[in-house]
């Protein structure tokens, strides 16, 4: 009995069964009214003059913070990856050792979430604007690097031992050969990073870094719902703006969608993509000048305290089994909705057309609310727990996997669900049977590598949810246990690198059948 | 242009399919323009015509897939209904066998069979031929009836050759049990030694009760079939009895002539 691909990807939604029948023992009987308000408002957002010039404000601080660590990522990425690069260092020294070493060193920052980094570095030198674009700019460096040494790695490389064999230098036949076919994956995974970014900076807002998220934040706490919905509304307007931007471009551009089944032609209009760097520019070191960053001061390092009476006796006393074991039910808890919900819902909407749109406006909410507002929102109702805290989590991961899906099912194409249909068979079994089938493992691949950063973002509702790894690493670093936070920081590492193993095997593993 | 001749509109039997003044918009010119037509149960009907002549557009008409901004559509009948799911029980009385085939590469053999069943079945069991694929035998005998080997029900789709892939299609359609047999084209591209095969199958699968309407784009395949209809720019041009059709009129209809009036 082997199960055919449409079942595996509704298979995770299996997870809802225990969660349903745990969630009435979760509710603590209070808040539905709060609820009630806050779904109200969202149709009556505040419009005061003051309120908006405030949002607007906090919009543009995340905007910078945004454009500014993706930049800075951008930059530190493609030199780590090149460098991280098997092939090139295979192709200059014969050997491929020190990308190994390079990749190895580089797993460290990548492991752990821009929302740590955020908070380290607020400790050591103090709040200043630099931080959220290093706290950005690291980790998503890490992973631009990966990223960009895979590509290459990944590209067939004939045209370079031509050239090689016809005698260029090594550097000039690299750059000649291999550059051009890396080009349009780096720009089209770029441009995603940088809606990435603007979701890392709303978080980072929210715990208390600056930006639209803390005024997110102060507007919850206080239950001014319709002053928290005037800046859901504003995030979510320039969000799908800058999803269409991107989209368009990549299009306009010829470059592979993220989820392509298909890649398109590559690498077409080449003066619109130096026009368009040269135009960034400027962009980014006035936005950098507006914002007073001063890399220099990032360099003032504020002394730390010293180690706690006890030693490191206290930060081997904690609990460490079930803050490991929290952690991970927790990824796979939100992971399996996720990936599970996203089909179902779809499933669910496809006899109405309507349902899509709605839909899709659902997963904009999902993506751009930040995590540890949700459970906010949720401790409304429900108790703090693993459960509320992987149903936060689940959800924003929900309206990533949501908008991937539909892009994978519109690029499927819908010949084999026409088929069913001209048949009389349903609008749920042909979407299931038609589509489902071809983009399920392409599409349980992705949920893969989901699961993968959901690891590392239990640490963004740890806290809230008082759950897991996150809840007892941001207990240690405010009250400046270093001892526990490093301790707390290479088991994160260590989670999040096995959690990445587990999940490039099984990508490897669907994506070869 | 001679008014075509009806030889399918016998009077008091109901028709398996009729189409009455059929109109399709398209860039240019109408992809449709007027097309009437009618197709009694037991009847081959051949439709001909040069690339782009509307055949593929017809049998979109004909089988719901397309909806006409003029015209009107009878299944047995009965005009197209307007609620979806009392359509989607006309339409399951309809089989069409697709120009790419549109078979689901993911699955096996036994479940795209059964895929043909999905009209008739519910979400216990399209999800569970899913995991435990259904009705073995029944999948069977539609593969032995199109000349293939039974030990194929659990292979991929996708592993299969071109013809084999064409012959499941058309058991998949034996498996939906439709009264109306649409065919788009089902020969093209294929090896001269398949498409005499796979005709002689699909004419005996379109004997009563049952009935075949088959695009094809060479007329030195017509035998065999009752009927021809030819098209032309969206157009009727003829709709003949094979024993009528003179060469000048087929000739006519792929050099772009007026047809020759019979």
């Amino acid at each position: 009995m082997k199960p055919a691909a449409p079942l595996l990807v509704l298979a995770p939604a299996l997870v809802l069964l225990p969660l349903l029948l745990l969630l009435p023992s979760l509710l603590h009987g209070g808040g539905w009214d709060l609820i009630g308000q806050f779904l109200l408002a969202a149709l009556q957002p505040s419009t005061d003059p003051v309120v908006l010039n405030s949002l607007l404000r906090g919009l543009g601080i995340t905007a910078g913070m945004a454009l500014l660590g993706w930049f800075c990522s951008l930059v530190l990425g493609v030199a780590a990856g090149l460098a991280s690069s098997r092939l090139l260092w295979r192709t200059l020294i014969g050997h491929p050792w020190p990308a190994e070493l390079l990749r190895r060193v580089l797993a460290i920052p990548r492991s752990i979430h821009e929302l740590i980094w955020g908070l380290l570095l607020l400790q050591l030198v103090g709040l200043q604007p630099a931080i959220a674009v290093l706290a950005i700019a690291i980790p998503y460096g890490a992973l631009v690097a990966r990223v960009v040494s895979d590509l290459l790695d990944a590209l067939p490389n004939s045209n370079l031992q031509a050239l090689i064999t016809a005698g260029s230098p090594a550097p000039a036949a690299l750059l000649t050969a291999m550059g051009p076919p890396l080009l349009p994956g780096l720009i089209s995974y770029g441009g995603y990073r940088l809606e990435c970014a603007l979701r890392s900076a709303t978080l980072l807002g929210v715990f208390g870094l600056g930006g639209l998220g803390n005024e997110l934040l102060l507007t919850l706490q206080s239950l001014e719902f319709r002053e928290l919905w005037s800046g859901l509304w504003l995030l979510l307007a320039v969000m799908l703006s800058l999803e269409a931007l991107i989209g368009s471009l990549r299009r306009r551009w010829g470059m592979p969608a993220r989820f392509s089944l298909k890649s398109s032609g590559v690498g077409r209009r080449g003066r619109e993509l130096v026009l368009a760097v040269l135009i960034l520019l400027p962009v980014v070191f006035g936005v950098g000048r507006a914002m007073a960053i001063d890399p220099a001061a990032v360099l003032h390092w504020q002394a730390l305290p010293p180690v706690a009476p006890g030693g490191w006796g206290s930060a081997l006393a904690l609990p460490w089994p079930s803050l490991v074991f929290n952690t991970v039910l927790l990824t796979l808890l939100a992971a399996a909705l996720a990936v599970g919900v996203a089909p179902l819902l779809l499933l669910l909407v496809a006899p109405w057309p309507w349902g899509q749109r709605l839909l899709q406006l659902l997963w904009a909410i999902g993506r751009l609310w930040p995590p540890p507002l949700t459970a906010l929102l949720l401790l409304f109702v429900l108790k703090p727990g693993v459960i509320t805290a992987a149903l936060a989590l689940g959800f924003h991961n929900l309206g990533i996997l949501g908008r991937l899906l539909l892009e994978g099912s519109e690029a499927a194409g819908p010949e084999r669900q026409q088929a069913l249909q001209c048949a009389g068979c349903g609008p749920r079994l042909a979407l299931l049977y038609g589509r489902f089938s071809g983009l399920a493992r392409s599409y349980l691949a992705y949920g893969a590598y989901r699961a993968d950063v959901i690891l590392r973002e239990t640490v963004v509702v740890g806290l809230v949810a008082g759950t897991g790894l996150g809840s007892q690493l941001t207990e240690s670093l405010s009250s400046f246990a270093f001892d526990q936070l490093l301790l707390l920081l290479g088991a994160y590492a260590v989670l999040t690198l096995l959690g990445e193993d587990l999940s490039d095997r099984a990508r490897h593993r669907l994506l070869q059948r | 242009m001679a008014a075509p001749s009806r030889p399918g509109s016998a009077e008091g039997s109901s028709p398996v399919l009729q189409l009455r003044g059929i109109h399709v918009p398209g860039r240019q010119q109408p992809r449709l323009d007027g097309v009437s037509l009618r197709l009694e149960a037991g009847e081959r009907v051949a439709l001909l015509g040069a690339s782009g002549a509307g055949k593929s557009t017809l049998l979109a008409v004909a089988n719901g897939l397309l909806q006409p901004e003029h015209g009107e559509v009878l299944w047995c009948g009965e005009p197209m209904a307007r609620r979806r799911r009392a359509r989607r029980r006309q339409q399951a009385r309809i089989g069409t066998l697709w120009q790419d085939l549109r078979l689901i590469e993911e699955l096996s053999v036994q479940q795209n069979l059964n895929s043909g069943r999905l009209a008739s079945w519910g979400w216990p069991r399209a999800l569970l031929n899913l995991l435990l694929p259904l009705e073995s035998e029944a999948c069977s005998q539609a593969l032995r009836q199109v000349d293939l080997d039974p030990q194929l029900l659990n292979q991929p789709v996708g592993e299969l050759s071109g013809g084999q892939r064409q012959r499941v299609a058309i058991a998949r359609l034996l498996r939906q049990q439709p009264e109306l047999l649409l065919a788009d084209e089902p020969l093209a591209s294929l090896d001269p030694r398949l498409v005499r095969d796979l005709l002689e199958l699909l004419l005996e699968q379109g004997r009563a009760p049952r009935a075949l309407l088959l695009s094809l784009h060479r007329p030195d395949l017509l035998e065999g079939f009752d009927r021809v209809i030819g098209l032309r720019q969206g157009r009727l041009c003829f709709d003949r009895r094979i024993q009528e059709l003179s060469s000048s009129e087929v000739d006519a209809l792929y050099a772009g002539l007026q047809p020759v009036p019979a």
